[in-house]
């Protein structure tokens, strides 16, 4: 390509005068903080483990299950808390190996995988977290049904009904308010990661059509 | 860490900056951008420096950390639109070395490449800096039969791009 040989050369001899950073200008830079993407996910991925680590830690059923007489059940909720914290550990040990990985001196493709997969170690752990509280959400509600008794009156409705209206209604205003604390989470991950991996995920893409 | 480290770093960056001036005119369209991809390059470069080990030339070693950071880490869209346009910006060295025709062409390539994206950038980049197919393949990492393939449709592209 004529064009292009032509500018090689062009560009070859530097024949462009940029402005000429001085010593004392990148001495200033060095110590100035860096903007990089991964600085970003670092910071956002701490704020996302200690928010759901807190909450994991104050959605405490302990409280419940005294108020309803339950504490023979204590021995399950303690073992779901132990594996709670044993799945902390693991993400954090998972997240640390996979982000002292990246590094720029490697290609392109593969710091753009390292990267993604830092990323998305810390996404299956907000998955985790929010399947437990939907898990426990649910299991609330059932053991509510069963065991307190201020759920008599409609537990007799329920027998008592031909139909299954109010069992229907209870089970969907359920399924609704679970779907709704999904989609929540959802909107907001796709709007943060979204915006924050917008480029990455182009170039990614990019960048593996061509070896397609 | 030491003094003469942190010397050795600039001096050296200061030497070679041309090479990341060349990718933050590619990978930007105004100057602040420039100046802000610049600084970046700077931060990413140094804190990879601990790591240069001197095996190979400085250049070679930084044209890589400038790119990966151009393309992946820099966060700021790299299309963004800049009050300062590169517009007259730049001035050639010896303008009586060039003719007004060639100086022209050379400003319609620069527009031509800004056309592509990143990746392409990037091979063009590597394609413009005398890289052979095996290392812009290493480099990208991507394999040297497509890295060929590829080379040749985006020169394709500039064509169509050129003579609309």
């Amino acid at each position: 390509m004529k064009e292009l040989d032509l500018f090689k050369k062009a560009w070859k001899k530097d024949i462009q005068s940029y402005h000429q950073v001085t010593e004392l200008e990148i001495y200033k830079m060095l110590h100035t903080k860096s903007s990089s993407i991964v600085k970003w996910i670092l910071i956002i991925s701490i704020i996302e483990v200690l928010f759901w680590t807190v909450i994991s830690v104050v959605y405490n059923t302990d409280e419940y299950l005294k108020k309803m007489d339950l504490e023979n059940l204590n021995i399950y909720f303690k073992a779901l808390n132990f594996l709670n914290y044993a799945v902390i550990l693991v993400f954090i040990y998972f997240f640390y190996k996979n982000y002292v990985k990246i590094s720029v001196t490697v290609s392109t493709k593969q710091l753009m995988q390292d990267i993604l997969k830092t990323r998305n170690t810390v996404q299956y752990y907000v998955w985790y977290n929010l399947t437990m509280i939907l898990f426990s959400l649910i299991a609330g509600i059932a053991l509510a049904f069963v065991y307190n008794p201020k759920m008599e009156l409609l537990k007799d409705k329920i027998t008592h009904e031909s139909n299954y209206n109010t069992l229907l209604i209870i089970l969907g205003i359920l399924v609704l308010c679970c779907v709704i604390i999904v989609g929540l989470f959802w909107l907001f991950y796709r709007l943060l990661y979204g915006i924050l991996l917008r480029k990455l995920n182009a170039n990614f893409k990019e960048l593996m059509k061509i070896d397609l | 860490m030491s003094e003469d480290f942190e010397k050795s770093f600039v001096k050296q960056l200061k030497q070679n900056q041309n090479i990341i001036h060349k990718i933050c005119r590619l990978y930007t369209n105004g100057e602040d951008a420039h100046n802000d991809l610049f600084q970046e390059i700077t931060i990413q470069l140094w804190k990879a420096f601990p790591k240069f080990r001197g095996d190979s030339k400085f250049s070679t070693w930084a044209y890589r950390v400038a790119l990966n950071t151009a393309i992946t880490l820099y966060r700021k869209s790299t299309r963004s639109v800049s009050t300062i346009s590169y517009e007259g910006q730049y001035h050639f060295i010896s303008p009586e070395e060039y003719n007004h025709a060639e100086e022209e062409q050379i400003k319609l390539m620069y527009q031509a490449l800004q056309k592509l994206n990143d990746i392409e950038k990037a091979l063009v980049f590597l394609y413009l800096e005398d890289k052979n197919y095996t290392e812009i393949a290493e480099t990208l990492g991507i394999s040297e039969v497509n890295a060929r393939v590829k080379m040749n449709r985006i020169k394709g592209k500039l064509i169509k791009i050129l003579n609309p």
